[in-house]
């Protein structure tokens, strides 16, 4: 199946990553995530509402959206943060790409693994750079602010978009298309995924690994 | 049946933009704020328009209800290019539009041509089945819709130039206002290169539903600009149009007019941005970065001195120097010597005072002299706007027009050389007065220094004006006519009255004294001619040519 997919390409300072990947993963989220349903019976339910916070970034000049929501807030800068070790770290090349996969379940067959289909993935491909003086910095502070604002922009023009989305389920299938564990938001179901091998490219090869990742983790 | 669900529909959309309107504005105001804002979800049944907690402040509410004026029966299809315009306003008053967001909607051809085609029966009953099912799933789909571009709105407005600014803003510097309009975006206010951004498009029955803003990307005052400006105040109010940018009559005076809705609009600081600053005073003014001070709250700008770089310029004058000969219209505004000396007034004095540096001041003169025309033309805008003004005696027209008085004083002097005394008297009345209150030293014992100091100024003050001064002039005109060695001896004659009038400074015996003396040289003046012309002929045939050739100057 296919799945919608972006590719944004940043260069930054390793302590800018997390916030820069945070800003456009969260502004995603936020435009993923939805009130909680509340079923009063199979085929009704009310939703419950959706609030945002800001948020400033401490090595970049901007500030981002994000849901008001402590445990996905919690969950995304955690997986952010694993990444941005794995990229920052001695053995790392300086460069490597974390993205952030929306995906729906299909009802698990007897003796089969439950099968996920992306149907969005959204990949921040990131190359680290060291600035030699302040000047420098400064300069390129201002840059990624640029280049994030770009990107919100884009951002908002894909969501706007009247692109696939996984339709309402019943109450029984609920979780086969959002992610019910926050107790404040519902957003899709979501996983993020990441890669500091340098060459960063989604190829066959990396589709295969998973396959058999997947079928050996059963 | 179909037709009455049409409606139905059509008014659940209404209902839809309508509120989409509402809470587009509350997040645009309040990004706008200069605070971060947090607002929490509400997982148990939040009756919030699109499931976002957007709070509505009253104000900001009222605001667009007013831009909006809907009216019970009203649709808001037809009030639609709703906009909201930031702009920034310093505290001097100039003002910047920053962007405007703005929620249009578009007719859609489309969906009219479903609407109206009317073929065949059962293809009319089937197009009208798939146009309700569409609808009945739009409604849905609509709201889910609207909650999605509410969302990037929220994203965007933290985007933009403007957020940043909102966010840094204080009263002391600047402050963001909003005005919530209903009229197409006036996007020809933010100048050159400004940025054009759609947030979305929303293909409804009624149309298509576009949000999108527009924001400046040239956010810079350069104080090039500003001191051109300054500088072209003279020239013309060309000049001053060509400025649009920084001028905040920016509205089409065509679309003003006509357009009903330019009086719903409303121009209004969100909470926290500055609310006192002058509107009739900033409508006019040009941005002067170089301006070293800024009048404060309620001063009166009329009152207010223009400072040229003559000010940063020490004046060398003699100490206590104020306490000396003023103008008599100065006297009002003795308590602020500040305000009283215009730069051609210092420039006279200087003149007067050191001619030695003559040369030297010549070339700040020239400086001086433009910087303080371009002033004065600039506060003659300000005379035209500032209504406090009128009221009190403008310190530029007193500056401006009696600026020759002092050498119409001394073309008197050197006429009426006979009777001084009665020549000083129209300006010694006023000036005495002022000059007594001066001299008023409420803690001074009579026996004190202080008021022997006193005495001595009143002294000096009551003497009369030397004649050498005057006729330092005057041989001028005569000498012109005459050879050169009459101009010699006037100098001389002049140099001897002063030295004279020096010794005996007060009194009018000395002073007949030093008239009869002067009398008795001009008599013998042509003693004198012969004396120097011997010299001149003795001093040629003995010594250089310097000499002889002024003499033969002089023949």
């Amino acid at each position: 199946m296919n799945a919608r997919s972006q590719v944004f390409d940043l260069t930054m300072e390793g302590r800018q990553v997390d916030e820069a990947v945070a800003s456009i993963f969260h502004t995603v989220l936020f435009h993923r995530c939805l009130g909680k349903y509340m079923y009063t019976g199979d085929a009704q339910y009310s939703i419950g509402t959706v609030g945002y916070s800001d948020v400033d970034c401490d090595f970049i000049d901007f500030t981002y959206v994000c849901c008001t929501s402590e445990s996905l807030t919690r969950r995304v800068k955690r997986a952010i943060n694993i990444f941005s070790e794995k990229l920052r770290s001695n053995e790392s090349c300086g460069s490597g790409q974390i993205s952030l996969e929306f995906f729906q379940k299909k009802k698990n067959r007897w003796l089969f693994p439950q099968e996920s289909i992306p149907w969005e993935v959204w990949t921040v491909h990131l190359d680290l750079i060291k600035h030699d003086n302040e000047d420098e910095r400064q300069l390129c502070r201002e840059n990624v602010s640029d280049m994030l604002t770009e990107k919100v922009i884009y951002i908002t023009e894909l969501m706007n978009r009247h692109d696939y989305v996984p339709k309402t389920p019943s109450q029984s299938e609920l979780d086969l298309i959002f992610d019910t564990s926050f107790p404040d938001v519902q957003p899709y179901l979501f996983k993020f995924d990441y890669s500091t091998t340098g060459s960063a490219v989604p190829s066959m090869g990396n589709a295969m690994k998973k396959i058999i990742k997947e079928t050996l983790a059963m | 049946m179909s037709t009455q669900r049409l409606n139905a529909a059509e008014k659940d959309l209404e209902k839809f933009i309508k509120f989409l309107a509402l809470k587009s504005t509350q997040v645009v105001v309040q990004s706008r704020l200069g605070e971060k804002i947090q607002t929490q979800c509400n997982p148990l049944a939040g009756n919030d328009w699109f499931n976002i907690v957007v709070q509505d402040h009253p104000d900001v509410l009222e605001e667009t209800k007013r831009a909006l004026s809907l009216k019970p029966g009203d649709s808001i299809l037809q009030r639609l290019p709703l906009c909201i315009e930031i702009s920034l306003k310093t505290s001097e008053g100039d003002q910047m539009i920053l962007e405007v967001w703005s929620l249009d909607l578009l007719a859609l051809e489309n969906n009219k041509t479903v609407g109206g085609g009317g073929g065949g029966g059962g293809e009319d009953t089937n197009n009208k089945g798939e146009n309700e099912s569409q609808v009945l799933k739009a409604s849905h789909a609509i709201y889910n819709r609207m909650g999605i571009m509410l969302k990037s709105l929220i994203s965007l407005t933290r985007t933009t130039p403007a957020y940043k600014l909102s966010r840094r803003q204080c009263p002391d510097s600047y402050g963001i206002f909003y005005r919530i309009y209903v009229d197409r975006p006036q996007v020809h206010t933010l100048g050159e290169g400004h940025k054009h951004v759609k947030i979305g498009q929303l293909n409804t029955i009624v149309g298509s539903l576009i949000m999108s803003v527009a924001y400046r990307t040239k956010l810079t005052i350069s104080p090039t600009a500003g001191h051109h400006q300054a500088t072209t105040a003279t020239t013309g109010t060309a000049a001053q149009q060509a400025g649009i940018m920084l001028k905040s009559d920016h509205f089409r005076p065509a679309s003003d007019a006509n357009s009903p809705t330019s009086q719903l609009s409303t121009f209004k600081p969100p909470l926290g941005g500055i609310g006192a600053t002058n509107g009739q005073t900033g409508d006019k003014r040009f941005i002067d970065i170089e301006k070293p001070l800024r009048p404060g709250a309620f001063t009166d700008l009329g009152k207010l001195r223009q400072f040229t770089e003559h000010d940063f310029v020490l004046r060398e004058t003699p100490p206590f120097e104020w306490l000396l000969r003023r103008q008599c219209h100065d006297s009002i505004e003795s308590l602020n010597p500040k305000c009283c000396d215009s730069p051609v007034n210092n420039n006279n004095h200087i003149n007067n005072n050191n001619g030695s540096n003559g040369n030297l001041n010549n070339n700040h003169m020239h400086n001086i002299n433009n910087n303080s025309a371009a002033f004065k033309s600039f506060e003659k805008v300000q005379v035209a706007t500032s209504p406090i003004k009128s009221l009190l005696i403008p310190a530029s027209r007193h500056n401006s027009a009696p600026t020759l008085q002092p050498q119409q004083q001394q073309q008197q002097q050197q006429q009426q050389q006979s009777q001084p005394a009665p020549q000083q008297q129209p300006g010694t009345s006023s000036d005495d007065d002022s000059l007594l209150k001066e001299l008023h030293f409420p803690f001074a014992s009579p026996t004190s220094h202080v008021n022997d100091l006193a005495k001595f100024y009143r002294e000096c003050y009551h003497a009369p004006p030397l004649r050498g001064l005057g006729e330092l002039q005057a041989p001028s005109a005569t000498s012109s006519s005459s050879c050169g060695a009459t101009a010699a001896a006037t100098a001389a004659v002049t140099a001897a009255a002063t030295a004279a009038a020096l010794e005996g400074s007060n009194g009018s015996s000395s002073m007949d004294d030093l008239s009869r003396q002067l009398e008795q040289f001009e008599t013998s003046l042509e003693d004198y001619d012969k004396l120097v012309s011997q010299f001149g002929l003795s001093g040629s045939s003995s010594t250089g040519s310097r000499s002889s050739g002024g003499l033969q100057m002089s023949n």
